[in-house]
Formats: structure tokens, C-alpha cells, sequence
């Protein structure tokens, strides 16, 4: 059988015996696979430095029947993304990137939409570095895109009009809350002008990082919401979120 | 079918458990060791044996050892002012064959990994900053692998170490000795250009 040829994100690899290695990817037609390389840690000919995480390929490789694992043939580098090395935040931002992409999108079947967001995101914090606002914008394109994003500017159970000023937000209820529906006893406080432009961001391209600027406010209460909003989706805590808030 | 023969199986199984040794190979070994005379086999099992009761890791620099501290811990010929921390005793092993460098040693034991999640506090990092702060040491030859995992790793430990005040460095990168530019990866060349020198 020929290899299929696939545009490829590497998510990671683990060292497999001596001289193979195990490769997470995320394709826009296929969407997550796992391959296996063989011989990738000692022969530099087929993968060189192409299976390293955060770089983008063209990837050869066939499938196994009734196996998990694809087998990997070869892999040609199409960027190795090295301005993400530059400072350890941004590092760490491209390993949660990945890390989440790959929990939200855990299947096999394509979703090239994703697969354009990652590509998009790790472009922008290889050129730009980290900020607390790529974070803020990856995590709420990745809630939309995987259907789960959380009601923002109604209320989430009457669907009636929120308040000026701080309303309540519980994603286990679904998201905002107004006071008739219990708000005030929500766990979070956010600000409707939050809401607001969290709302906003959610018109602007999918894959447009640059030259968004989000207010001290947004950041910090946007960030709390969408924390929340993630921990209800997320099977387990996040490796790379608990590297990142250990910097 | 090996079940017939428990004493070879078990050796089978224990071969197997091997990095890269699979099941095949861990046969082939067996039968290797089988037509062996009892000698040879005794003194195969006594090394392991006294690797296992003899080595340890130093105290100080964390590499393996007979003897606590190492010998190139207490070497008076080596410069005590001058830091070489690697990721895994096989890097020491690396650099001691090269006979490139005559300072001391620090061993990780691992590197950060943000996809894994392993910190700070899984490698020797508190006992190198006791080392630091020691106050012998005038430079930090940062010597981790070129992988996401090496680079988190070094970009980590020059946040630590220099406002200590002491002279932190990397290994250079570049272009292997004996090889051709045309066979040389991208981002290796890029690399190489970045980091190019004055004849």
C-alpha cells in the first residue's frame, strides 16, 4: 500500500527501546493520530529533526489494520517553529496548546478548523512569544470549535438578558447567570463588559492572533471563566497547565 | 513451548524486560548464555550483581560511583570553577570521552518537561543551586540535549543561575564534523548560521 501524505502538527513523541519513538499528531483530514517511527532516535535520514514537538511536516505513513499506531515512513519538515524555544513561557504556552487540542480533539477523524487554530496559534507565539491573551484567545476558539462554549452574554438557564455591572458565571449550570437565576451565589464574579468582549472575540478569524489587545479585566476575569469552563470538559487536569502556573 | 523449560523461560522474561530486547533476541541471548561454560555465566551474574550492591550516585555531582564523592569530584587536577550539568550520567560519559573539558560535573537526572509535567523539583536542580551558592564556581557549561525537553531545561536554569552573578553558557550548535551542508538538516544549518564565528 502507498503512504497517504498528511500536513502534520507534532504533539509529542516518548522514546520507544533503543532506537524507536512513538509520535502523537494532529492532521487536518484525520485528525489525532499515534505513529510509530522506527529506528527515528538513531537514523537522522528519514525524520531528523522533523518529530520533534510543535514542528510542522508532510507526513508519510500507512496505516495498520486493526491497530492503533500508524506506521510512520518518513517525515519532511516544514517548519520547526524554533522561536518557540526563546523564553520558557513561551515553551510551556505551545506544550498547553498542544496538550489541550489534543484533549478536546482526542479522535481520529479530521477537523481541519482545529488542526488551521494550532497551526495559527504556534505561528504566532513562535514569531510574537507568549502573552497572557494568544492563551485567552486559543482556549475560548478551541471551547467554540469543539461545541462547548459557555453561554456568555444571556443567561444560561432563562436565556433572559443579563445586568449591568458583575454577574455570576458557573459553567456546571452552563455559564452566565442573571439574579433571578441564582447569580449571585455563582462562584464567579465577571463583569458584563467582559462578557462583552469575550463575545466580540468570538466574531473575529479564527486563526487571527495579532493585534488583538484585551484589557487587564478581560484577561483576568476572562481567564478565571474559561478555566472554569474547561475543568468541567477536561477528563484530567492539564500537565502543561500545572508546568505553566508553576513558572 | 518454553513452559516445559521454567529456568530458561524465566531467563527469557527477565532479558525481555531490556531496553530494545524483545522476546526474539532475549531467546538468542539465552541460548547464547546455555552453550557458555558455568564460568562465563557466574561471572555475567556476579557483575550485575556488584553493579547493583558496588555503584551509587555521588553525593555531590549525582553521577554513578564506587565511591562517595566520585573520583571526578576530588580529582585536585580538574578546575573547580568550572560547571558542566548534564541531564543523565551518559552525558558525563559523552564529554569524558571527547577530553574537551576539565571542570566538574552535575547530573540531573531528567529534564523539564511542560507535556509531561515534570518540574523542577523531580531533578537535582536544589542541590546544583547549593552547589552555586558554594561560591567556587565562576561558570555554568549548560550541556542538555538539543530536544524541547533540554531547552526548557536550559532556559530554566539560566533564570536561576544568573542573577547568582555566575557566567552561564550553552553548548554550541553546528554542523557535525565530516558531513556536507547539502545532507545537513534545516534547522541545524539555521542554527549554525545564528551562532557563526570570526575566522
Amino acid at each position: 500500500m502507498p503512504p497517504l501524505i498528511s500536513s502534520a502538527i507534532i504533539l509529542r513523541h516518548v522514546d520507544y527501546g533503543e532506537a524507536d519513538r512513538i509520535v502523537t499528531v494532529l492532521t487536518p483530514d484525520h485528525g489525532r493520530l499515534k505513529g510509530f517511527a522506527r529506528g527515528a532516535r538513531r537514523s537522522r535520514k528519514r525524520f531528523g529533526t522533523a518529530l520533534e514537538p510543535f514542528a510542522e511536516v508532510r507526513l508519510h505513513w500507512v496505516p495498520r489494520p486493526g491497530g492503533e499506531l500508524v506506521s510512520l515512513r518518513e517525515a519532511e519538515l516544514v517548519s520547526l517553529r524554533t522561536g518557540l524555544r526563546r523564553d520558557l513561557e513561551t515553551l510551556a504556552l505551545a506544550g498547553y496548546g498542544c496538550e489541550l487540542t489534543e484533549a478536546l480533539f482526542d479522535e481520529a477523524v479530521g477537523f481541519a478548523e482545529a488542526f488551521g487554530l494550532l497551526r495559527a496559534f504556534l505561528d504566532h507565539l513562535d514569531a510574537a512569544g507568549a502573552s497572557a491573551g494568544a492563551r485567552l484567545l486559543m482556549e475560548l476558539r478551541l471551547l467554540t470549535l469543539a461545541g462547548i462554549v459557555p453561554h456568555l452574554q444571556h443567561c444560561a438557564e432563562c436565556h433572559g438578558a443579563l445586568p449591568e455591572g458583575p454577574v455570576g458565571f458557573d459553567a456546571g449550570r452552563g455559564g452566565s447567570l442573571c439574579p433571578g437565576c441564582g447569580g449571585a451565589a455563582a462562584g464567579l464574579r465577571v463583569d458584563r463588559l467582559t462578557l462583552g468582549s469575550l463575545g466580540r472575540l468570538l466574531q473575529t478569524p479564527l486563526e487571527r492572533f495579532a493585534d488583538i489587545r484585551l484589557s487587564p479585566r478581560t484577561l483576568q476575569e476572562g481567564g478565571a471563566l474559561l478555566a472554569d469552563a474547561l475543568r468541567g470538559h477536561l477528563p484530567k487536569p492539564l500537565k502543561s497547565a500545572a508546568f505553566l502556573a508553576g513558572l | 513451548m518454553l513452559d516445559s523449560i521454567p529456568s530458561f523461560a524465566r531467563l527469557v522474561a527477565e532479558l525481555a524486560k531490556f531496553p530494545g530486547v524483545g522476546t526474539k533476541t532475549a531467546t538468542r541471548l539465552a541460548f547464547y548464555l546455555l552453550r557458555q561454560p558455568d564460568a562465563a555465566a557466574a561471572a555475567l551474574a556476579t557483575a550485575i550483581v556488584d553493579l547493583k550492591r558496588n555503584t551509587r550516585f555521588c553525593s555531590v555531582c549525582f553521577h554513578i560511583t564506587e565511591q562517595d564523592p566520585c573520583p571526578l569530584c576530588v580529582d585536585p587536577a580538574r578546575d573547580g570553577s568550572l560547571l558542566c550539568v548534564v541531564e543523565e550520567p551518559q552525558a558525563v560519559l559523552a564529554i569524558e570521552r571527547s577530553r574537551s573539558f576539565r571542570g566538574r560535573y552535575h547530573v540531573l537526572h531528567g529534564a523539564l518537561s511542560p507535556l509531561d509535567g515534570i518540574g523542577p523539583e523531580e531533578l537535582r536542580i536544589a542541590p546544583l543551586l547549593d552547589r552555586l551558592k558554594a561560591g567556587e564556581i565562576s561558570e555554568v557549561l549548560v550541556a542538555t540535549n538539543f530536544t524541547v525537553e533540554g531547552d526548557a531545561t536550559a532556559l530554566y536554569l539560566a533564570r536561576l543561575i544568573q542573577p547568582l552573578g555566575i557566567r552561564t553558557t550553552r553548548l554550541a550548535y553546528g554542523i557535525p564534523m565530516g558531513s556536507e551542508l547539502e545532507y545537513v538538516d534545516e534547522a541545524t544549518v539555521q542554527r549554525a548560521v545564528q551562532g557563526r564565528r570570526e575566522l
